[in-house]
């Protein structure tokens, strides 16, 4: 997945002198490639994600189409009311990518940690939230940003997690993707990110049939097809490598209730910061968001349904 | 086309009180700044606020906005309607900068933002080779929010010349004296550590300021400017003069009939 990101940062540069990628210092050998092959369209901002936000802002004004890259931790939360008030208000098309989402940074503690950002960035007008699976949907998402005439925050966790699709996906913006699907389905899991391929994965294990759809479109999303899910399903389940607050899992219950009720199971982060230090395993398995929990969660709720 | 200071005050006058607003001692601070920027040096061809090839002017400390609509309305970019009918329900112009009101180039209020964005226009214009020059009009109390440091260090390092920061010294911030809330020692020193061209100078003295704009810009081809303004908050209504209550005062018919024959009394 970093390898489809830096290509595809390089094919957009090169095929459009207007890129500028500015990094706060952050990326490493992921833009060697674009700083051989587009030099002059390459900024280390330094450690000053504020300010670097604020010149995206004035460069995108300029007529350039800055790409910003940081830590997720960093871009969008701490420099959340820059894109708000610099950028997002003013319809600038800039691309925020947050790189290391969720626990990628397991190691690290809570500074390097971000399972708020989706409900941070969602709230924001004229601010679209992509979240891709794999690589597939990684180059579908940027190049989605890349033609958006406002501002995108394109969420990227681990990326190690393999491939959901076989292709490239032929959806259109907001659209949710089938990634398994079953006749008949009662249930259906929804998740977004390194998610997915859990869902998958814990969808094969369950005897019933269930139907899993990946979230690459946070916002927008179709309201219809979500609604279409909640109608054709007997319960559901959302993954999200993020908060239980106001991430995926709150938006599909937000349309759920507005049009199809149905009972939803929320796998997502509890309300608490990582406690300890260790793997992104160990930390997925501290969160409760490891395969062996989740299923249990879901086995539950199954027989409570 | 000329800019009549004593005319603008008024009309902050006016809009302060038929609006029932605040922030009329920050307005009034940056009048003779804004005169000078207006006449002599911010480049709109053909009077257009959104030719792509103006000059940028960034009020970042959007709390004098009612300065800079003054001015707009001198130059036709705002009507008569506007004024009157500021603060009403259902009007555009709002008591903090908009980036929405064409001439307005940046959302302040939220201060520490405008200068980065300055500095991003500036990098533009930079890149795109043009002439443009970019102005970017801080607060001293502004100058506590730690952006405005990143983006000093930002435009040092990328040499850009076409770029100018003002800083309005008045001495003053919402809470009372800059120097017993966060002391700011040499404003001057601290941006030409930071690889400015700088000067300081009355921010009321309308020869000064704009020799002081011309100097910089003759200056240095590899450094970014810095003008310091010395300021007194609320010039030119006598009552208003450094008395931090008109940051957030309304005035009321006795104080607006009092400050309006004062600025027509007062050799401004």
């Amino acid at each position: 997945m970093r390898d489809t990101l830096s290509d595809e940062l390089v094919r957009l540069g090169k095929k459009d002198v207007r890129i500028l990628l500015l990094t706060g210092d952050h990326g490493y050998s992921l833009f060697d490639d674009f700083r051989r092959e587009c030099p002059a369209q390459y900024i280390n901002a330094g450690i000053a994600e504020q300010n670097m936000v604020g010149v995206a802002a004035g460069l995108a004004r300029s007529g350039f189409r800055p790409i910003v890259y940081g830590l997720s931790a960093f871009v969008p939360i701490r420099v959340l009311e820059q894109i708000k008030l610099d950028v997002a208000h003013d319809h600038l098309p800039i691309v925020f990518i947050g790189d290391g989402a969720g626990f990628v940074y397991s190691h690290l503690g809570t500074s390097h940690q971000s399972t708020e950002d989706i409900a941070c960035s969602r709230v924001i007008p004229n601010l679209s939230v992509y979240s891709p699976a794999d690589r597939y949907e990684l180059t579908h998402c940027l190049n989605t940003a890349y033609y958006e005439k406002s501002a995108v925050y394109l969420r990227v966790g681990k990326s190690d997690r393999g491939d959901v699709h076989q292709s490239m996906p032929s959806i259109k913006c907001g659209d949710l993707v089938k990634v398994k699907t079953v006749k008949g389905s009662k249930y259906s899991f929804i998740a977004t990110g390194s998610m997915v391929r859990t869902a998958i994965d814990i969808a094969d294990r369950f005897p019933n049939n269930i139907d899993v759809w990946s979230v690459p479109f946070i916002k927008p999303i179709s309201f219809s097809m979500v609604k279409n899910i909640c109608q054709n399903s007997k319960a559901i389940v959302v993954f999200e490598e993020h908060s239980k607050f106001g991430g995926l899992g709150s938006l599909v219950s937000e349309i759920a209730s507005a049009s199809y009720p149905v009972r939803i199971l929320q796998i997502a982060v509890n309300d608490s910061f990582s406690k300890k230090c260790g793997t992104y395993d160990y930390l997925l398995q501290e969160h409760g968001l490891d395969s062996a929990t989740v299923y249990k969660k879901i086995h539950n709720f199954f027989l409570d349904i | 086309m000329k800019f009549d200071p004593r005319k603008l005050r008024k009309t902050v006058l006016d809009m302060a009180y038929f609006g029932s607003t605040a922030h009329i001692g920050c307005a009034l601070s940056i009048i003779e700044l804004l005169s000078v920027l207006y006449e002599n040096h911010l480049k709109y061809p053909g009077n257009d606020p959104d030719n792509k090839n103006r000059d940028y002017f960034l009020l970042s400390k959007g709390h004098g906005i009612m300065a800079q609509y003054a001015c707009m309305r001198e130059l036709g970019w705002l009507c008569d309607n506007d004024f009157l009918s500021y603060f009403s329900n259902g009007s555009d112009l709002k008591g903090l900068s908009d980036s929405r009101i064409p001439g307005i180039e940046v959302t302040s209020g939220s201060l520490g933002h405008g200068l980065s964005v300055g500095v991003g226009l500036a990098m533009g214009a930079k890149l795109h080779k043009t002439e443009q020059k970019t102005y970017v009009l801080v607060g001293d109390g502004e100058i506590n929010e730690g952006p405005i440091w990143e983006g000093a260090l930002f435009a040092s390092h990328h040499k850009l010349r076409n770029f100018m920061v003002i800083i309005d010294e008045n001495g003053l911030q919402a809470m009372g004296d800059t120097k017993d809330i966060m002391e700011l020692g040499s404003i001057q020193s601290k941006f030409e550590s930071f690889g400015f061209e700088s000067m300081t100078i009355d921010g009321h003295n309308e020869v000064e300021i704009d020799e002081a704009i011309i100097k910089l810009w003759k200056g240095d081809k590899n450094k970014p400017k810095a003008l310091i303004a010395k300021t007194i908050k609320g010039k030119g209504v006598s009552f208003m003069e450094n008395d931090n209550s008109w940051h957030y005062t309304r005035l009321n018919q006795e104080s607006y009939q009092q400050a309006l024959s004062l600025i027509n009394k007062n050799n401004l």
